[in-house]
C-alpha cells in the first residue's frame, strides 16, 4: 500500500519543509517587524513624509528587534538542546 | 539572514527527539511506515516552530522596553531574555508532567 521511500528521500523531503517553513517565518518575522515598528515609531501625522526623529527610531527598532529575535534564538535552541538530551535520558 | 530558532546554524533540533518524543516513544518509530514518520516528524516542526514564535513573542512584550534610545540591547534586556526562555521551557516542563499525569489517571 505504501511505496517503501528509502531513507534519503524522507531526509529530503524533510528537508524542503523545513526550507519552506524557514522562508515563512522569515516573512511572518518581517511583516511583523514592520506593522511593530511602524506602532511604535510612528506618531506624526501633519505630514505623509518620515520624519528624522521617526526615521531613526525605526532604524534602531528593526536593529534591535532583530537582536532581540538572534539572541532569543540561540537561546532556545540551548535549551530545546537540554530539553532532547533530557528526554533521550529519561529513554523517551 | 534569518538567524530563527536554529541559532544561525548552531543546532536544528532532530526531528526524532524533542517534545513530542513522549507521544513518538510509545509507537516504535522503527516499525512505523516511512509516510506516518514523515507526518509525525512534520507535526513535530510544526510545534517547534510554534513554540519558538509564541515564545519570541512573549519573551519580546514582556523584556523589551520600547523607548529605543538605542539599537544595542541593553545589559538588562539580555539577561530578561536568557531568563525568559529558561522559564519558559520551565513551564513546558511542568505543562507536560501535570498533563501526563492527569491522563494517566484517567486511564
Amino acid at each position: 500500500m505504501y511505496n517503501n521511500y528509502g531513507a534519503s528521500y524522507q531526509e529530503q523531503r524533510l528537508q524542503q519543509m523545513m526550507e519552506q517553513k524557514q522562508l515563512r517565518d522569515f516573512m511572518r518575522m518581517y511583516t511583523n517587524l514592520v506593522a511593530r515598528c511602524f506602532d511604535d515609531c510612528v506618531t506624526d501625522f501633519t505630514s505623509n513624509k518620515l520624519g528624522d526623529k521617526e526615521l531613526t527610531c525605526v532604524s534602531r527598532c528593526s536593529i534591535k528587534n532583530m537582536k532581540m529575535n538572534e539572541r532569543v534564538g540561540q537561546r532556545f535552541a540551548e535549551e530545546n538542546a537540554k530539553l532532547m538530551e533530557e528526554q533521550a535520558r529519561l529513554g523517551r | 539572514m534569518f538567524g530563527g530558532m536554529f541559532g544561525g546554524g548552531a543546532q536544528k533540533p532532530a526531528p526524532s527527539a524533542g517534545p513530542m518524543s513522549s507521544m513518538a516513544g510509545a509507537m516504535n518509530q522503527n516499525q512505523m511506515d516511512p509516510n506516518a514518520q514523515l507526518a509525525a516528524a512534520e507535526q513535530e516542526m510544526e510545534m517547534v516552530t510554534d513554540m519558538f514564535a509564541r515564545l519570541g513573542e512573549l519573551c519580546n512584550k514582556k523584556c523589551l522596553i520600547q523607548r529605543y534610545s538605542d539599537e544595542e540591547l541593553t545589559k538588562a534586556e539580555s539577561v530578561c531574555i536568557d531568563r525568559c526562555v529558561t522559564k519558559y521551557f520551565h513551564v513546558n516542563r511542568e505543562v507536560s508532567d501535570k498533563l501526563a499525569k492527569m491522563s494517566q489517571a484517567n486511564q
